[in-house]
């Protein structure tokens, strides 16, 4: 009970400092060029409004939430070590496990919010040229969600590894080549057996960001069955705690000179 | 209270580079009650051998353990030991307070016990008026008293301190001294890096001098004085209505005083000279 109570009080404090570092209004300046962007980019479309808002709100909001992800999640944990902070922490009465899970918990919160934010912007103008409600809406938004988180843990995991620049383009490259994964072996599977077993290692270890871009669907009002969703958000979730998990017996380890 | 056995620490940064000993095979005990100084120039071994008591850097060889009076195990023990780190840094945005409360609730102290000991702590190390500010406006000095304010909340019976006069100004230096002997007095034991050897002496009991990754001398203060007192006597007399003084050898002391009773001059004082603790630093690390 204390372990998990020093969880939060991490959790509180890190969401705390960040909020006053006034990222939230850079959230909502974000949010106001969102909104005018998409609004400009509907002047230049002609019929379906509402499915250029959620094309261009949707994937603005994953973009942007990604690069806070990268951006705040780089210096979670190297520039707590690097600054020294870490240290008035783990020099109480806290596992350094209680200390990763509550730093990550405090800026995933920050991401969440975020998310909330920058989402309510769009669906503000997707409901507002007419735009119906679809419950694929709040799957896409949890799945961005998902999809931020995970890009968190990772750059956190590089980071614990490596400096911080490298950990920034190791971390660009697996989003990018996660969202790619799927297509290059739809593409490729069939031209080398080498090429194909690669690709087919890379698709069970590495992670797929594909699975969690569900935009296309929403757009063309398709039907996702309930259990397809539930199987990928299940897949983002243990993925996610595999990377913490990851995270936290590095961090045991690590020297924090 | 803490003791090093046999510790070494090999730091070995660069494939190519030969493996640099930070510390060779050290051994100390930090007793309860003292306050000790620990000495060394810079690079000597001080900040790396208190990393390692506070479990933030492993040993390559050797153990430090913790005396059960402070607890069962690591993360126990720490209930009762405060820390302040070199050059302190803490969340910028936060207020001095609210780091309090921070660093207090993750030492398990309850709120009122937090706010009774800001309420105690805060005007003695004259943090009080710049508790609602953010840290990212304090000061290098302010920094040091809100860290140190922090250090004693949870009432630890151990604290050990990197380094925790530098940076500032004498009138500063002189009143966190003046808060060390008090913690002591109440019970606390003081652990703390200095490279400011007249500091160490005007504070600590026993000392413990680092040079090179090696432990050069561990000791009482007085006991190391005595050790080192030079054979020279200062004499105080007085002379056509003058106080004079006079250094003279402990060999000719006997024949001085003899001379001057013989001219009917004053005798006022025959004081043995002691050597600083500077000193008897310099003299042992050159020999």
């Amino acid at each position: 009970m204390m372990y998990l109570n020093k969880i939060a009080i991490i959790a509180y404090y890190t969401f705390r400092e960040i909020i006053k570092s006034r990222v939230l209004l850079n959230t909502l300046i974000l949010g106001l060029v969102l909104l005018f962007t998409t609004y400009v980019a509907l002047s230049f479309t002609y019929g379906s409004p509402e499915r250029v808002t959620l094309d261009f709100g949707m994937g603005m909001l994953s973009l942007s939430s990604v690069g806070i992800a990268i951006f705040m999640g780089v210096g979670l944990l190297s520039k707590e070590i690097e600054s020294r902070t870490a240290y008035m922490i783990i020099s109480r009465p806290v596992k350094r496990s209680a200390f990763i899970l509550g730093k990550l918990l405090g800026l995933g919160s920050i991401l969440t919010l975020n998310i909330f934010i920058l989402s309510s912007f769009t669906l503000f103008l997707y409901f507002f040229v007419g735009g119906e409600f679809q419950p694929l809406i709040l799957w896409t938004i949890l799945f961005t969600i998902l999809e931020s988180l995970l890009v968190l843990f990772i750059v956190a995991l590089f980071s614990l590894l490596s400096g911080q620049a490298i950990s920034v383009i190791m971390t660009i490259g697996l989003y990018v080549s996660g969202h790619a994964i799927h297509s290059a072996k739809e593409a490729l599977a069939d031209k080398s057996i080498v090429l194909n077993t690669l690709l087919e290692a890379y698709h069970y270890i590495l992670p797929g960001f594909y699975k969690l871009n569900i935009k296309d669907f929403l757009l063309y009002q398709k039907e996702l069955p309930y259990m397809y969703l539930l199987n990928i958000f299940t897949y983002g979730v243990i993925y996610s705690v595999a990377l913490i998990l990851l995270s936290v017996i590095i961090f045991e380890r690590k020297n924090l000179d | 209270m803490l003791e090093f056995n046999d510790v070494t620490k090999i730091f070995n940064s660069d494939l190519l580079k030969k493996p640099f000993i930070a510390l060779d095979k050290v051994s100390f005990e930090i007793k309860p009650g003292e306050v000790i100084g620990f000495l060394g120039a810079n690079g000597a071994g001080k900040t790396t051998s208190i990393k390692m008591a506070m479990d933030f850097i492993r040993p390559s060889s050797g153990q430090i353990s913790y005396h059960a009076d402070l607890g069962r195990d690591k993360v126990d023990a720490f209930k009762r030991i405060g820390y302040l780190p070199e050059r302190p840094f803490f969340y910028p945005h936060i207020t001095g307070r609210e780091f309090c409360h921070y660093m207090g609730s993750l030492s398990e102290v309850s709120r009122k016990s937090i706010i009774e000991q800001i309420q105690y702590w805060g005007p003695r190390l004259k943090i009080d008026f710049a508790l609602d500010r953010v840290i990212k406006s304090y000061s290098k000095g302010m920094l040091q008293r809100i860290g140190f304010l922090a250090t004693l909340l949870h009432r630890p019976k151990l604290i050990i301190l990197d380094e925790p006069l530098s940076g500032l100004d004498p009138i500063g230096r002189k009143e966190l001294k003046d808060i060390i002997t008090q913690v002591n007095k109440k019970g606390v034991t003081v652990f703390f890096s200095s490279h400011i050897i007249s500091d160490v002496e005007e504070v600590c009991s026993e000392v413990i001098f680092l040079e090179k990754g090696k432990l050069v001398f561990n000791g009482e203060v007085q006991k190391i004085i005595n050790e080192h007192l030079k054979m020279e006597s200062i004499v105080r007399y007085i002379k056509e209505g003058k106080v004079l003084t006079h250094k003279v050898a402990d060999n000719e002391k006997r024949n001085f005083i003899e001379s001057l009773i013989k001219n009917n001059f004053e005798l006022v004082s025959v004081t043995p000279e002691k050597p600083t603790l500077e000193e008897i630093f310099y003299k042992v690390k050159s020999s």
